[in-house]
């Protein structure tokens, strides 16, 4: 709370904040994925590697998020599979909150977004996180979509390839 | 006539970012080899590019060049008359990498306790840049007391 109302004096529009927000989360995230898988592996939780964005969509929820915040996630799979949608019915961040009318547009839980954006980088998706439902602005239920853009390459590969 | 030692002790641990550079070196015994900081550089990024380039030249060629644990295929393990090897490489790319006498066990455990030091040391500090070397005191402790941990009670197997 009191992070937010800093950057409220720091920047004028909603929008700075957002984007504010969610390069502090992006820098959370780039952390948290080695915690996550680090300490999931000694207390004896098995993650394989993920074959689908599915998969990838149910560690967010099923691992991280309850590692991290201890709240139940559920997922939405796109058709297509290459995004899927995060659910969740209680969000740590707005509890106690409450957004004042000139306010109203703030999307406080954009952190979340960039958490997840960060994480996944790191792990070599590229995605884009946005925050699509809040129950901080009335919506029955919180749901971030996570749109697939691209799966990056890295390690030597190409250049030692044989002729 | 080879002479064959079996004694059991942890020697160095070294730890290499995603592109190769060296973010942390430490003796972990006063028996350890003296390595100066160019040379660590040097084994720093030839080890990185050997794990790459291992995975090319492997017989046995894995789906994107990933094992069955989601890192990148490479080098876990080389195995002399004089020492072991063992790494250990997250999904994130960062390479774990700790060298002992023949005879140590657990290289594979203390690998992946020394990750969790890494999350919870170096990662939660909030002046440590992702890639950059690790100049955590917190890490550094940790690490010496983990190896003191499974030196003693391996000793008393």
């Amino acid at each position: 709370g009191s992070l937010i109302t800093e950057l409220l004096r720091d920047f004028d529009t909603v929008e700075e904040i957002h984007v504010e927000l969610e390069k502090m989360g992006h820098n959370i995230g780039l952390k948290s994925v080695d915690e996550i898988l680090a300490k999931s592996e000694q207390q004896g939780i098995i993650i394989p590697p993920c074959t689908s964005l599915k998969d990838t969509a149910q560690v967010i929820a099923k691992t991280g998020f309850k590692m991290m915040l201890g709240i139940n996630v559920d997922t939405v799979l796109s058709t297509d599979g290459n995004s899927f949608s995060l659910l969740l019915n209680e969000n740590p961040l707005a509890l106690f909150v409450e957004l004042p009318p000139e306010y109203k547009n703030l999307q406080y839980s954009i952190l979340y977004c960039g958490v997840i954006r960060g994480a996944l980088e790191q792990v070599n998706l590229k995605v884009r996180c946005t925050f699509v439902k809040d129950q901080l602005q009335g919506d029955e239920t919180n749901e971030i979509h996570v749109q697939l853009e691209q799966v990056l390459q890295d390690g030597a590969g190409d250049d030692y390839k044989e002729e | 006539f080879t002479l064959v030692v079996n004694t059991m002790a942890f020697l160095h641990l070294f730890i290499v970012n995603k592109s190769g550079g060296l973010i942390h070196h430490r003796a972990l015994n006063p028996k350890a080899p003296k390595i100066g900081i160019n040379e660590w550089l040097r084994i720093g990024s030839t080890f990185h590019s050997l794990h790459a380039i291992a995975a090319e030249a492997s017989p046995l060629r894995m789906e994107g060049n990933k094992n069955p644990y989601g890192a990148d295929d490479g080098i876990q393990e080389i195995q002399a008359a004089g020492l072991i090897l063992r790494c250990f490489q997250t999904r994130t790319g960062v390479k774990f990498v700790i060298t002992a006498e023949p005879g140590t066990k657990d290289c594979a455990y203390v690998l992946r306790e020394i990750y969790v030091l890494y999350a919870d040391c170096a990662l939660k500090d909030p002046f440590y840049e992702l890639e950059m070397p690790i100049r955590c005191e917190l890490f550094t402790q940790g690490v010496d007391a983990l190896i003191e941990r499974v030196e003693k009670s391996s000793k008393q197997r």
